[in-house]
């Protein structure tokens, strides 16, 4: 099996060159380029748009400020300089880890971003766990036969919920279970308090206890997620159970469970994990609504909150915080590739 | 007699669609006997797959409807059992192995769960001693490394390693029949050669009953016993295979045998299936040659030049995107055609003869060397030398726009650079489907409306739309049935006739290149490592590569000889 063409003038011989050493390390060092590229480009544009938005001296001193006090507060923040130098500045002191502090409280502002992410990804998390747990086995029953009646109507189903607005179906989620039913409460956050479960005197083991609070706003994200995600796991299984290799294994005696569950399924859960990467972006998007309506402390309520007051660092690091997470998100499902297909997983040799 | 381990009678079915039904199996009746190998020939659409798949009972049963008919496969009514006794024996006591060993083997399960899964489910028999017979298995089928294999996910093997092991999986329950639907098209012929001779050795030793489907009458005189063969739903035609194909009753048989380009004299016209229907008798249709005008054409002038030409591409990248390995697809490779002449280049898929086609045309860029035509530079991008080389690809249906018409698929390179009104233009195209043979009026239909022959035909007439000197054509038959292949064969040396064409023949069927080239060059590994005259090279080869070649084709003379 020995192939000649393989061979190329500039071929690695193992343990020999730096790129070598370095060839393991290659997709992480351009993923992390990516992102250093990715955040400045975020900063960038999004100084001179909020420029645009409005002048923070006039948030600073107030609406009944002289105009004297505007220019002091103007030379005290350095706002008085050109728009180009004020950039400079800004990112000089982004380098070294300055991101500025809230014009509202003082605070620095990424330390208020970073206080208030564990509460987004809380819910966030739920809901990503939600929509995997529910939309692959309801995304697999679907896809198995699709033709079917019963099929065909949670499809149907399925694709109106796409259709619904998620903050419609947050205000109808409180509705029913806040104000009708009142079994959870509509707003408000708590941390969730930890039991202890005392098996003698001395063991007793912790045991988290969920708060109420926690579950229409994680609900409600998951809205955003979940049809979508149902949607691409029952077509992506429809689409593989027309494959050859199902073929083969019926003629080799295999009852229709294994042909789903065994053969179906890992081939279209490739086309899944992608979209879990690209529409965790879409998630966040859905947790600035979720948070607004049920007023949950995270950054998403965070992020319209400092919006409406100009809060321009804290809007900063907003943008830098999100779109970290959004792009660590990605790499991690790109990663994850590696691990569910194997074409992938082995391409070195 | 031996018992029969299949037998089908009077069997019809139809495929039932929203158009109404379509009548796919018109009354078949076959029978194999014990440790028999029987082939089933025809060409696409004969119904010869709804055979094979119909034994197993692996159509959809909602969508096809049986008015009449039995199937007894090893004394089970396969039509009167449910799902779950069907599931007994299936991979048990009948298997199947299928045609692409890329797609029939699923891409995420390593060989070692496909091939376990099935003597788990059909033997009482624990995990290990299941590894055991499967690396048993795997080393009957003449794999040095079976270890290996075993642990390979399928895309790690290559075709031939992959094709072996599904028949190491349709062996792997002592199977009494294996039915085997085109189990080496997809191979090269050096690998189907070997993957043929492996199915009938093991059938043999293990007594097993074999039904092969294929379209090439090559492989059924290789390894058939018996013949059946298939067109548009029938048999029209049966016996053992030296009678069928040394002294074949049917029209359609005889058509069959007299398309194949093995055989016949180079460059004479093959017969055609259609024309042979449409007369009545395959006696009637023309075999003379052309006369050799295509010969006098060879003006003996070099119209293109390859000159150590070497094409790269990128296998590994660097942090910066910067391609750090390359994998050579055409290494110093020197070749020359003369005007009026066809050069065939042979060799299996991998050895780069695409590459060399593509940058022939202008499509790849050379690392190194120089592709001159008429003593320009090709990659110099000269608008008239362009225009000069044509290219014709191996696949019709994707080689088409599926939303244009033809009319504008036809006179798309007559766009470039001119914008010539739409009424001349399909004015233009009108007269470019007579050239190629099709009906003028056609020329507002889509791809889809039209057979493979006829979609090739298309392409062709959109080549030669800018009257090119150079034609390249890139398997341009492979995709075709053997009775398709004559006709676009027969097309090909006709217009080299009339206008004096010069042609880059590309394929890895001997037989075809036999028939159409005036010189051979043979590929192997990126390099050329033959070439001259096509009857030197093809008759008395030098090198050993060309020789493996030329005996693994299987061959209808070869196998009446052995």
């Amino acid at each position: 099996m020995s192939s000649t063409a393989e061979t190329a003038p500039q071929e690695n011989q193992p343990g020999g060159t730096l790129e070598t050493l370095m060839g393991p390390m290659v997709p992480v060092m351009q993923q992390l380029t990516r992102l250093v590229v990715l955040l400045f480009m975020v900063t960038t544009l999004l100084f001179f748009m909020l420029r645009l938005a409005g002048d923070p001296a006039l948030v600073l001193a107030g609406n009944d400020a002289t105009p004297e006090q505007l220019e002091a507060i103007r030379a005290q923040y350095g706002l008085d300089k050109p728009l180009f130098i004020q950039y400079l500045n800004y990112m000089g002191n982004l380098l070294q880890g300055d991101f500025g502090k809230s014009l509202a409280s003082g605070e620095p502002a990424m330390g208020k971003v970073l206080t208030m992410l564990p509460a987004t990804l809380l819910i966030a998390g739920l809901a990503m766990a939600f929509s995997i747990i529910v939309a692959i086995p309801l995304g697999a029953w679907l896809g198995f036969k699709p033709e079917r009646g019963d099929r065909r109507g949670v499809s149907g189903i399925i694709f109106v919920f796409q259709g619904v607005p998620g903050f419609v179906t947050a205000l109808i989620f409180i509705q029913i279970f806040a104000v009708n039913l009142r079994w959870l409460p509509s707003l408000g956050m708590e941390w969730g308090t930890i039991m202890y479960w005392a098996i003698t005197e001395s063991l007793s083991i912790p045991i988290p206890v969920p708060s109420k609070t926690w579950v229409l706003p994680a609900a409600s994200l998951a809205w955003f997620l979940l049809p979508s995600l149902t949607r691409v796991v029952a077509a992506n299984t429809a689409e593989a159970m027309r494959e050859d290799y199902i073929r083969t294994a019926r003629a080799g005696g295999a009852p229709a469970s294994t042909l789903l569950w065994r053969h179906a399924l890992p081939n279209a859960l490739l086309g899944a994990a992608a979209l879990i990467g690209t529409q965790f972006a879409f998630l966040m998007g859905g947790a600035v609504i979720t948070e607004t309506i049920f007023a949950w402390p995270g950054i998403g309520w965070l992020l319209i909150e400092s919006t409406q007051t100009l809060d321009f660092p804290v809007v900063q690091s907003l943008a830098l915080c999100i779109a970290t997470l959004v792009f660590t998100v990605n790499a991690l499902t790109d990663l994850s590739f590696q691990f569910l297909d194997p074409r992938l997983r082995t391409k070195g040799n | 007699m031996v018992k029969p381990v299949v037998r089908v009678d009077d069997l019809r079915l139809e495929f039932l669609g929203q158009t109404g039904a379509f009548e796919a199996l018109k009354g078949i009746s076959l029978e194999i006997g014990e440790g028999e190998i029987v082939g089933v020939v025809g060409e696409s659409g004969s119904g010869k797959s709804v055979t094979a798949m119909n034994l197993l009972q692996l159509l959809p049963r909602t969508k096809i409807n049986v008015p009449t008919g039995t199937i007894s496969v090893l004394d089970h009514d396969v039509r009167a059992m449910n799902e779950k006794q069907l599931q007994h024996i299936r991979g048990g006591e009948v298997s199947m192995i299928f045609q692409e060993p890329m797609t029939a083997l699923n891409p995420v399960l390593r060989v070692k769960d496909q091939i376990d899964d099935v003597i788990l489910r059909h033997k009482d028999v624990t995990p290990q001693e299941a590894e055991e017979m499967s690396l048993k298995l795997l080393a009957d089928t003449k794999i040095t490394d079976p270890r290996r294999v075993y642990e390979s996910f399928p895309h790690e093997l290559s075709g031939g390693m992959r094709q072996r092991a599904m028949i190491a999986m349709a062996f792997s329950c002592s199977p009494k029949l294996i039915v085997a639907d085109e189990p080496t098209t997809a191979l090269d012929v050096t690998v189907q050669a070997q993957i043929l001779s492996l199915l009938k050795e093991r059938a043999q030793k293990t007594g097993t009953s074999v039904l092969l489907i294929t379209h090439d009458l090559a492989v059924v005189a290789q390894i058939c016993d018996r013949v059946y063969v298939m067109y548009k739903g029938e048999f029209v035609e049966e016996g053992t295979t030296k009678d069928v194909i040394g002294n074949p009753q049917h029209v359609y048989t005889r058509a069959l045998l007299n398309s194949l380009p093995e055989g016949k004299q180079p460059k004479s016209r093959l017969a055609t299936v259609a024309a042979a229907m449409l007369e009545g008798g395959a006696d009637n249709v023309i075999d003379e040659p052309i006369e050799q005008v295509t010969r006098v054409a060879r003006t003996g002038d070099t119209i293109l030049q390859i000159q150590g030409a070497v094409v790269r591409y990128p296998k590994e990248y660097n942090l910066f995107g910067r391609p750090i390995t390359f994998h050579t697809a055409v290494d110093n490779v020197t070749l020359e055609i003369e005007e009026g002449e066809t050069l065939a280049l042979v060799g299996e898929s991998g050895c780069g003869k695409t590459s060399l086609a593509n940058a022939v045309v202008g499509l790849n860029k050379l690392a190194d060397g120089a592709i001159l035509f008429r003593g320009k530079n090709v990659l110099d991008h000269d608008p008239e030398t362009r225009r000069e080389i044509q290219i014709v690809f191996q696949d019709p249906q994707s080689s088409l726009d599926p939303r244009w018409p033809v009319w504008k698929i036809m006179t798309e390179p007559l766009t470039v650079g001119q914008s010539p009104s739409k009424a001349e233009l399909r004015v233009k195209a009108a007269s470019l489907c007579e050239m190629v043979g099709l009906e003028p009026s056609q020329i507002d239909r889509l791809p889809h409306e039209f057979s493979g022959g006829q979609r090739q035909r298309i392409a062709v007439g959109r080549a030669l739309s800018v009257r090119p000197k150079l034609l390249v054509l890139d398997e341009p038959t492979s995709a075709l049935d053997v009775s398709v292949q004559a006709q676009i064969l027969n097309l090909l040396l006709d217009l080299q006739d009339q206008y004096g064409l010069t042609y880059l023949f590309i394929s890895h069927d001997v037989a075809v290149v036999r028939h159409i080239a005036d010189k051979v060059a043979v590929m192997y590994q990126s390099k050329v490592v033959e070439a001259g005259e096509s009857e030197q090279v093809l008759t008395a080869p030098n090198h050993d590569y060309t020789r493996t070649l030329m005996n693994a084709v299987p061959s209808l003379k070869r196998a009446f000889a052995a």
